[in-house]
């Protein structure tokens, strides 16, 4: 039985997923520390590494329409060792979740509203996530092309509007660092932006229709990377080996557009679009953490669990990390190598193994 | 403290209603797990007793003691 009747088109998921990775843009920053100027160049490598890896959620979302993923790795792994993968995920899910709804917290304490009490920043930001959460799949699609479309605005508008501050040597020297850097630095773009879609497997088995889900996604992946590399561009072009030190790349260059002494002090385009992105992603991943926990326990509705998770999240996300060193320290090593058998190896392995077994095909009449 | 039991008293009231009267109970069930974790947590947080942080752990147990990390240099 599945928790979720809502139903979303195979376009729609074009615009989800790329608002979802869009959602990632001031991640980038987790890497600009450690790649410098050559991050442009780890954000379209840890595209190319990670797509074969999404193309196999594609694959297990269409041989098992309409499904979740709870209920695969039940009917792949058995009800035992399946609910154990799912509890791992659902980890995953809430932790994710947490340090989501944490970034938009360190947002507006550090640039926007520095006075307002944290908790209650974090209190109000989840409240309105499990609320977007509990209208559905349906409602989320519905908005997604208007945040996608938005945020692509404030990204080229943003770049035309610095194009004159631009210093393109900021560029040089190219492969100068050693190539440990560059490869955490793709694990890191690998894991956040790209890998934290594994959410859609949550969202994929409410498709309408199957037929164009390999070229929506990819379409969707692809605006949401572009969008990620076109402020990387930006921010080396104006900001250079100096993009290393701040604590925001994207709003430190952003402040510097000054047109005219008119049109000054646009990092609130900044604040506006990243909260509306950052709010997307947090919704879709509520969402894929409430169905997913209800699926696991076997309820009717995930509607009863909203409240309390998102108090749950809230607390998790004031008191996870100590400080933004910390948050920063932690992603950039264990966060991701905790979460790579979940990107990586689990849904390659369910799909060979549905392959061997020929799933669903002989169960799928009395399968849940 | 006063906002914290507020909130809980509202979540309590707009939830759990509907699921005894329509006799959901695997839903109330699994409503008070999660609401008795996220108050207890709460809890805690209000009186400021430190919560373990997961992440914490994690990164004890893989940097830590299988050393798994990259180079901080």
């Amino acid at each position: 039985m599945n928790i979720e009747k809502g139903k979303i088109s195979s376009s729609q998921i074009l615009f989800l997923l790329a608002g979802f990775v869009q959602g990632s843009v001031l991640l980038i920053d987790f890497t600009v520390g450690i790649t410098q100027q050559q991050t442009w160049m780890v954000i379209l490598a840890g595209l190319v590494i990670t797509a074969p890896f999404i193309l196999s959620y594609v694959a297990l979302a269409k041989r098992f329409n309409g499904m979740n993923l709870v209920q695969i790795n039940d009917m792949v792994y058995g009800r035992f060792l399946g609910k154990v993968l799912s509890a791992y995920y659902i980890f995953f899910l809430s932790m994710t979740l947490s340090f989501n709804i944490l970034d938009i917290g360190e947002l507006y304490v550090n640039f926007l509203m520095p006075d307002t009490p944290f908790i209650f920043l974090l209190a109000v930001f989840a409240t309105v996530c499990a609320y977007a959460a509990s209208k559905g799949i349906e409602a989320l699609a519905r908005v997604s092309h208007l945040f996608v479309v938005t945020e692509i605005f404030i990204i080229v508008s943003t770049f035309i509007l610095l194009i004159d501050q631009m210093d393109f040597s900021n560029f040089l020297p190219l492969f100068e660092l050693p190539f440990i850097k560059i490869f955490q630095g793709i694990h890191i773009l690998s894991a956040i932006p790209y890998g934290e879609t594994l959410v859609f497997l949550m969202i994929m088995g409410r498709l309408n229709n199957t037929g164009r889900m390999v070229k929506y996604t990819f379409g969707g992946l692809l605006i949401g990377a572009m969008s990620l590399f076109i402020v990387s561009i930006r921010n080396t072009a104006i900001l250079g080996k100096t993009q290393t030190i701040w604590t925001s790349a994207s709003f430190q260059s952003i402040r510097l557009i000054d047109i005219g002494t008119v049109l000054t002090r646009m990092d609130f385009l900044i604040g506006v679009a990243q909260t509306v992105l950052i709010f997307f992603k947090c919704s879709l991943f509520f969402y894929a953490l409430v169905t997913a926990l209800s699926q696991l326990f076997g309820l009717k509705s995930y509607l009863p669990l909203i409240l309390p998770l998102a108090g749950i999240e809230v607390i998790l996300a004031a008191t996870v990390f100590q400080s933004p060193v910390d948050h920063a320290m932690i992603t950039q090593n264990a966060g991701i190598i905790y979460s790579a058998p979940l990107m990586y190896v689990f849904p390659p392995l369910t799909l060979l193994i549905a392959k061997i077994r020929n799933l669903p095909g002989q169960e799928r009449g009395g399968g849940r | 403290m006063i906002f914290l039991l507020l909130i809980y008293a509202l979540i309590f009231v707009i939830t759990a209603p509907g699921l005894i009267k329509r006799k959901e109970w695997r839903e109330f069930a699994a409503f008070l797990v999660v609401y008795a974790i996220a108050f207890a947590l709460g809890l805690m947080y209000v009186l400021g007793i430190p919560i373990p942080s997961p992440m914490r752990g994690l990164q004890y147990l893989i940097s830590d003691k299988l050393g798994l990390k990259y180079p901080q240099k």
